[in-house]
């Protein structure tokens, strides 16, 4: 392997890195989902780009900026309905149905979007295209590098809703011991309800930077982002909010590296099979949630 | 019959167990008490092989359980009951105790010992287990769908069924009225009368007293006595950290 | 009259699919690596009557045997995980299996020209049944006759004693175990039948289309794997038949009238009976109508679907 091999190799490492803060915020929001209600909500990914297509509605007549934010916004809103149709209407003693109900939602939502573009890819808007930033031989692409900063923006204020609000508290203890928690006062409706508005501003500004990154928004792009999200979340940890950011990080990375190697067709072989050897050699994931009682 | 011997189990700082020993003798009823948080659970798990023990040995009619999975040991003839009770809920009372009764002649082994078998089958000895906890009239019902005290007796009546030696009953009386209890009382007694040794825990102090052989009291994962319920009921250090406490509720 | 006899095929097809994930669902594991194990049945069968001429009376079974090997092995490290995990895993798996075909070419030389899997172009020219004059009829009595004689066989079993200790493991692990019932020879044993029973339906598949692709093998059919089971409720095998109607039958055939709406309407139908119907529609009037006129798996109880954690 020759300098200029190298090279290739480590700038496509650095795009995959980048990349992979979508990877990790799809990811958050499964384990967000998951750490309150134990179930997996399969139209999370298909939500976070339909937010990202409704955004598109003012991109004519807003700064590139406001359309991130509102991909957030609408992703939000999806979230709560996705929570009151799939998840608030079932019976909580039937998983599957529950699970069968999100696939549902993920093939409407999937359909609702190709009805109404006819299945066209639509532009998006991508801020910083063009102006790299050289380090040595590396360049930085800076649209990915504000995909990458604007990422883990929102992870941080994430940390931060979790840490010092009472909300982070009524998260933790719903998930752990939801009578308990009902006993104290706290809604379990009311803390679902919230986790799935905040998994879904995540996955509105994981839809819009998913967007950004590739110029465009296909209903493509669903199905890869939920398996990626999903396997991000098991290397993680379930439940594990750093082990998401760095498991999608290390898939962002690990992606380019392997279609580097073995190229495109290929490349997601290795994805998964970097999957198994986690589930073979570290079941729990990065940070393994830990073992419940009897 | 099952001993075990310098048996820990830590759980993070706490010590569940520390260094117990404890024998059950074949065809005895022992009685396994202690306040809340004893570590009473902890032993019945540690014996069925549920949680791992931190260190110590196990050893059932001379076999060493340590090595021995879950479903192994029920094998050898150790059956449980769980104290928050676990059933197949979507099941049967039929299927539920159908299920414990056919798994031990299943296989290879199995298929040779119902095609010589003569007399009695599987589907009349569940028929008996399910008259002997009086469920007969409820072989139908999803077992989710009983009432509290019935999915109790589901229960012993699944354990009983996997042909068990020993059963580890884990507060086979709780939540029971006082009727259920002189019920749940001759079922146990007869159960050994069938030539079965039973492990009770029970914070019910009347049934405990009246139907165990002997008695061993645990307090913060140690043994602190063991004897017969009259030795025990009269020892200092009980009284003070078990009966002490409830005598002074009560006067 | 030939759509609907294609029409009927398809559902025989996806019947066997989604008997194979009933077989797991009734062991608590969901599986979406059931597309897996259809897909090596699919390019399995279509390898052995192409490429090794051998009759599809063998190649089918053979190409079962393969699918149920894989399921096994697969299996195992499968017993590590569970719930959530299980999903991800297994759906790395079908994603593995697919990119596979994807990237598989591997052509000989037949009298005919060269046959096999052609990588992305995907694999052609399986022409088993117009080869030897097969029609539409006697192709829909084959498939048809292999539904019956899974469903024959998994009644059969869902009333033995087998049946009775898969769904003990699915309904509670921790109190399986605690009665005896190894965990390992439940979960594995069902991975493999179903495995077995996928493969054949992908064999069957691979020959009534006589071209496949790795298209055919996304995630979307081990989905409608375990929709049928699940929406169709596993109380009964019924279930499952009648789910499969419901999908092929009605949304997807039944709805063409609709043109483009249809597939809006398709997820909406999805939810909307999950929403009504938790237990599946069987339970619903319609479902019980249908199980108590063609019913010979009456199960030995009444229950009411399995509870698994996902
Ligand atoms: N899985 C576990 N993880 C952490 N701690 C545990 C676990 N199981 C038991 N413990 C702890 O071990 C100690 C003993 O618990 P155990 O359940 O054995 O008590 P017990 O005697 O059965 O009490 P009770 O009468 O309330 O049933 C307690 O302090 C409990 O909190
Ligand atoms: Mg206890």
């Amino acid at each position: 392997m020759n300098y200029n091999n190298l090279l290739d190799l480590s700038q496509s490492l650095i795009d995959g890195v980048l990349f992979g803060s979508i990877y990790a915020l799809i990811g958050i929001g499964f384990t967000l989902i998951f750490g309150v209600m134990n179930k997996i909500n399969l139209s999370y990914a298909a939500a976070s780009v339909a937010a990202a297509y409704v955004s598109l509605l003012i991109v004519q007549t807003a700064p590139p900026a406001l359309v991130y934010v509102a991909a957030a916004l609408v992703g939000g809103v999806l979230g709560a309905l996705v929570y009151l149709i799939c998840f608030h209407l079932l019976p909580l003693n039937k998983p599957l149905a529950t699970l069968m109900s999100t696939v549902g939602m993920l093939l409407l939502i999937d359909e609702a979007i190709v009805h109404i573009t006819a299945g066209m890819p639509q532009n998006y808007p991508a801020m910083f295209v063009g102006a790299n930033i050289d380090i040595g031989p590396l360049s930085l692409r800076s649209d990915l590098l504000f995909v990458f900063g604007f990422g883990c923006l929102v992870m941080i204020g994430l940390t931060l809703l979790l840490k010092r609000t009472r909300l982070g508290l009524a998260t933790r203890a719903v998930s752990q011991q939801p009578v308990a928690a009902q006993l104290c006062g706290m809604s379990i409706t009311g803390t679902n309800m919230s986790t799935f508005v905040i998994a879904g501003f995540l996955g509105g500004t994981a839809g819009a930077m998913a967007g950004a990154a590739i110029g465009v928004l296909s209903p493509l792009l669903t199905l890869p982002l939920t398996v990626k999200g999903l396997v991000v979340t098991v290397i993680g940890g379930l439940g594990s909010i750093p082990g998401a950011i760095i498991a999608g990080l290390v898939v962002g990375g690990a992606e380019n590296l392997f279609q580097y190697l073995r190229g495109v067709s290929e490349r997601d072989i290795y994805v998964m099979l970097l999957l198994f050897a986690f589930l073979v050699f570290r079941p729990g994931g990065l940070f393994p949630p830990p073992a419940g009682r009897d | 019959m099952l001993e075990l011997r310098q048996l820990s189990r830590n759980f993070g700082g706490v010590k569940a167990l520390d260094q117990l020993d404890l024998s059950v003798h074949k065809g005895e009823i022992l009685g396994l008490i202690g306040p809340n948080g004893s570590g009473k659970s902890t032993t019945v798990n540690v014996i069925a092989g549920l949680y791992k023990p931190s260190s110590g040995s196990l050893t059932f009619n001379g076999i060493d359980l340590s090595q021995r999975s879950t479903h192994e040991r029920a094998a050898v003839g150790i059956a449980r009951t769980f104290q928050n009770i676990r059933l197949f809920a979507n099941l049967s009372v039929w299927q539920n105790v159908w299920a414990a009764h056919v798994v031990r002649d299943s296989g290879w082994t199995g298929l040779r010992k119902r095609w010589l078998a003569s007399g009695r089958t599987a589907r009349d000895e569940v028929q008996e287990l399910l008259a002997f906890s009086g469920l007969a009239g409820k072989a139908d019902v999803l077992a989710g769908n009983l009432a509290f005290g019935e999915q109790r007796r589901l229960e012993l009546a699944r354990a009983a069924a996997s042909g068990a030696e020993l059963l580890l009953l884990d507060e086979p009386a709780a939540g029971m009225n006082a009727e259920e209890i002189d019920e749940l009382d001759a079922r146990i007694r007869s159960l050994r009368d069938q030539g079965r040794t039973i492990l009770l825990i029970e914070h019910h102090m009347e049934l405990v007293m009246a139907v165990c052989d002997r008695i061993a009291v645990l307090n913060f994962g140690r043994k602190i006595a063991e004897g017969t319920p009259a030795q025990v009921q009269n020892d200092a250090a009980v009284r003070g950290a078990y009966l002490g406490a409830e005598a002074t509720a009560t006067t | 009259m030939d759509f609907y006899l294609g029409l009927a095929q398809v559902i025989g097809v996806h019947t066997l699919l989604g008997l194979s994930a009933w077989c797991l669902l009734h062991t608590g594991q969901v599986s979406l690596a059931q597309g897996g194990f259809f897909a090596i049945g699919a390019y399995a069968s279509g390898m052995l009557t192409t490429m090794a001429g051998w009759p599809l009376g063998v190649a089918l079974p053979a190409a079962a045997l393969i699918s149920a090997t894989v399921a096994v092995a697969v299996g195992f490290p499968a017993l590590r995980v569970k719930g959530l995990m299980l999903v991800v895993a297994t759906v790395a798996f079908a994603e593995i299996v697919r990119l596979v075909c994807f990237n598989l070419t591997w052509r000989v030389n037949t009298g005919s020209g060269p046959v096999g899997p052609d990588g992305s172009l995907g694999f052609g020219g399986i022409r088993y049944f117009p080869s030897n004059g097969w029609s539409s009829i006697e192709i829909l009595i084959l498939i048809w006759g292999l539904v019956a004689a899974v469903m024959l066989a998994l009644a059969w079993f869902d009333r033995s004693r087998i049946g009775t200790l898969w769904r003990a493991v699915g309904e509670d692990e921790v109190a399986a175990q605690s009665v005896g019932i190894n965990l390992t020879a439940a979960k594995v044993s069902a991975f493999g039948i179903g495995g077995a029973i996928a493969g054949l339906s992908g064999g069957i598949f691979a020959h009534q289309v006589t071209h496949i692709e790795h298209g055919n093998f996304t995630i979307l059919l081990a989905t409608f794997a375990i929709a049928y089971p699940i929406l169709g409720g596993l109380a009964s095998l019924w279930g499952t038949v009648l789910a499969v109607i419901f999908i092929q039958g009605f949304l997807i055939e039944g709805l063409r009238v609709l043109g483009d709406w249809r597939s809006l309407l398709f997820g909406a139908l999805i939810l909307l009976v999950m929403l009504l119907r938790p237990s599946g529609i069987i339970t619903s009037p319609i479902g019980r109508w249908f199980a108590r006129s063609i019913r010979f798996d009456r199960p030995a109880a009444p229950t009411t679907g399995g509870k698994t954690h996902a």
